[in-house]
């Protein structure tokens, strides 16, 4: 059984059509990356698969049952910073433990942890303002990782960092992957990111957004940042750039032209 | 967690270096301006019905404190700012979270709350001595109808203005609409209600004394008006300069407040 299912699920919002059809299935412990142009609804399907949107038809399921709400089984990572600024790191990371009541000794324990393995052990009483962006980052992560989801759902959380911390947290977010083997859905922009990171690339056509193709990676694990100069690498990344690039190209003439 | 102290050290030692700094220049503006205007009152305004010197008024407001008068005005202006302010911010944070948290709420308060809003009601005091007499009370509804107003706006506005990312973020993780007002939409509109504070203890204090000159037995517009009609400048001024203080105490607790409330808010850019 798939860890999890989206079945036929379409929305649109007034007589925007932004999803159609959407059908994927994702194994536990597996690492899809879902690419696709700017405005084709990639925030929309994660919303609604966190249960705070909901489909016009379809369903989600998640280890076989269908979801209407939020749930525990479900951690997500946000494309924009949404710490809570008057939270501390460690109030935030425990938000998820506390909203459902289920802070204890080894829920926290296991949050103290967490944030070691993100690297922010010492950093428990730093409110953000105090942290980098990278830094940030990995709070979200860790947040989201606190309530042990089975699922972790990321919408473009490196869209912010500079191309150095960006590729260091690839790295970081691949080690942290490897220990716990959640199911991860991760959305973004950069093609080099989705082949490096990803099991499978799955590429959304412009909008409505519909799977153009799914790519398998067939690259060795544990990845290291050599792989991006290895030709079966690149390989992969022109593949996929290849299926999204017309569109990339209307979606921005399309919006330059709803902006005259 | 104890080993975050270090990174704490820096960014409070160097405050405490401009705080020095900043308060040493304060301190003798004041000592300066305090000379200025006891030269005056010796040398240039000789008249003691136009002027009292700082050593004059000191003088007066020891004695004042001697015979006790001292004590029994400022309860007597204290209680009506405090039970005026207290109701005040109740009322305010309570119409502000209906306003900002129901339609209806929106539509019944709003017209009446920018209307108020800009109207001087400090004008309408007279009034309001005459329909509640001249005890606590007309006093402390005078504060009211003056300070509630930057409550309620700022609280509606507070509200409102919580980031939508945020909401999401809670959502997500499964809040209730309940969770979400406490550990999302207050916390955020804190800030706001804080500001609104500020003003609001502005407005109570000119409404206690504008009030008090309107009609009372004590209190230290009271104090005020007896002075400036027997031409006693020490004592006017003593009841000047005891406003002033009072003023400048209420800022910086309010200030201790937002320190305490919103420590977020202060760290790593203490040096302001
Ligand atoms: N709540 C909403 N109401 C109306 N339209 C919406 C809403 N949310 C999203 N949309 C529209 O749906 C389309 C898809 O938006 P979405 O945020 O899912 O795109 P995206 O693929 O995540 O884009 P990006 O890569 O730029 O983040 C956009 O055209 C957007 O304007
Ligand atoms: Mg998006």
């Amino acid at each position: 059984m798939a860890k999890l299912e989206i079945v036929n699920v379409s929305k649109s919002f007034g007589s925007l059509e932004v999803l159609r059809d959407i059908n994927l299935r994702i194994e536990d412990h597996e690492f899809v990356a879902i690419v696709g142009p700017s405005g084709c609804g990639k925030t929309t399907l994660l919303r609604t698969i966190a249960g705070i949107e909901t489909p016009d038809r379809g369903t989600i399921l998640v280890d076989g049952r269908a979801i209407d709400k939020p749930g525990a089984d479900r951690g997500f990572v946000f494309q924009q910073d949404s710490l809570f600024p008057w939270r501390t790191v460690w109030q935030n990371t425990i938000f998820g433990l506390e909203i459902s009541g289920r802070i204890d000794e080894e829920t926290k324990k296991r949050t103290r942890e967490l944030l070691r393995l993100v690297g922010l052990a010492g950093f428990e009483n730093y409110y953000p303002t105090q942290l980098s962006g990278g830094m940030r980052q990995r709070v979200n992560i860790a947040r989201a990782l606190a309530i042990n989801p089975e699922v972790l759902i990321m919408d473009e959380p490196f869209s912010a960092l500079d191309a150095q911390t960006r590729e260091v947290m690839q790295l970081e977010l691949l080690r942290i992957w490897l220990q716990g083997r959640k199911t991860v859905l991760f959305i973004t922009h950069q093609i080099d990111e989705a082949v490096f990171l990803a099991d499978r690339v799955v590429v959304l056509g412009r909008r409505p957004g519909r799977i153009k193709e799914i790519v398998p990676i067939d690259l060795p694990r544990p990845r290291e940042f050599g792989i991006k100069r290895d030709l079966q690498f690149i390989a992969y990344v022109d593949r996929v750039w290849s299926l999204i690039e017309n569109d990339v190209h209307d979606s921005v003439r399309e919006d330059a032209v709803a902006l005259n | 967690m104890a080993d975050k102290q270090g990174g704490d050290d820096i960014p409070r030692r160097k405050s405490s270096f401009l705080a020095k700094r900043s308060s040493s220049a304060s301190a003798l503006s004041i000592i300066g301006g305090l000379a200025i205007w006891e030269f005056c009152g010796r040398f240039l305004v000789k008249n003691s019905l136009f002027l009292a010197t700082p050593s004059q008024v000191v003088e007066e407001i020891i004695e004042l404190a001697r015979t006790g008068e001292l004590g029994i005005h400022v309860w007597a202006s204290a209680q009506e700012f405090v039970i005026g302010l207290s109701i005040a911010i109740v009322l305010g944070i309570a119409i502000g979270f209906v306003m900002a948290s129901s339609r209806i709420g929106e539509q019944v308060f709003g017209p009446w709350v920018t209307a108020l809003y800009a109207t001087p009601t400090v004008a309408i005091s007279p009034l309001i001595i005459l329909w509640a007499g001249i005890g606590v009370w007309s006093k402390a509804i005078v504060v009211i109808i003056n300070s509630i107003f930057p409550m309620i706006i700022n609280t509606d506005a507070g509200l409102r203005a919580t980031d939508k990312h945020l909401i999401d973020a809670a959502r997500c993780f499964g809040a209730s609409r309940l969770q979400i007002f406490w550990k999302v939409s207050l916390p955020s509109a804190i800030p706001f209600v804080l500001a609104g504070l500020k003003l609001a203890v502005g407005r109570g204090l000119v409404a206690v004394v504008v009030a008090e000159l309107f009609g009372s037995r004590a209190g230290l517009g009271y104090l005020l008006v007896q002075a400036a009609e027997v031409f006693n400048m020490p004592r006017l001024f003593a009841a000047v300069v005891i406003l002033a203080v009072t003023g400048i105490v209420l800022t910086a607790l309010v200030g201790r407040l937002e320190r305490f409330l919103l420590p977020w808010r202060f760290v790593g850019q203490e040096s302001k």
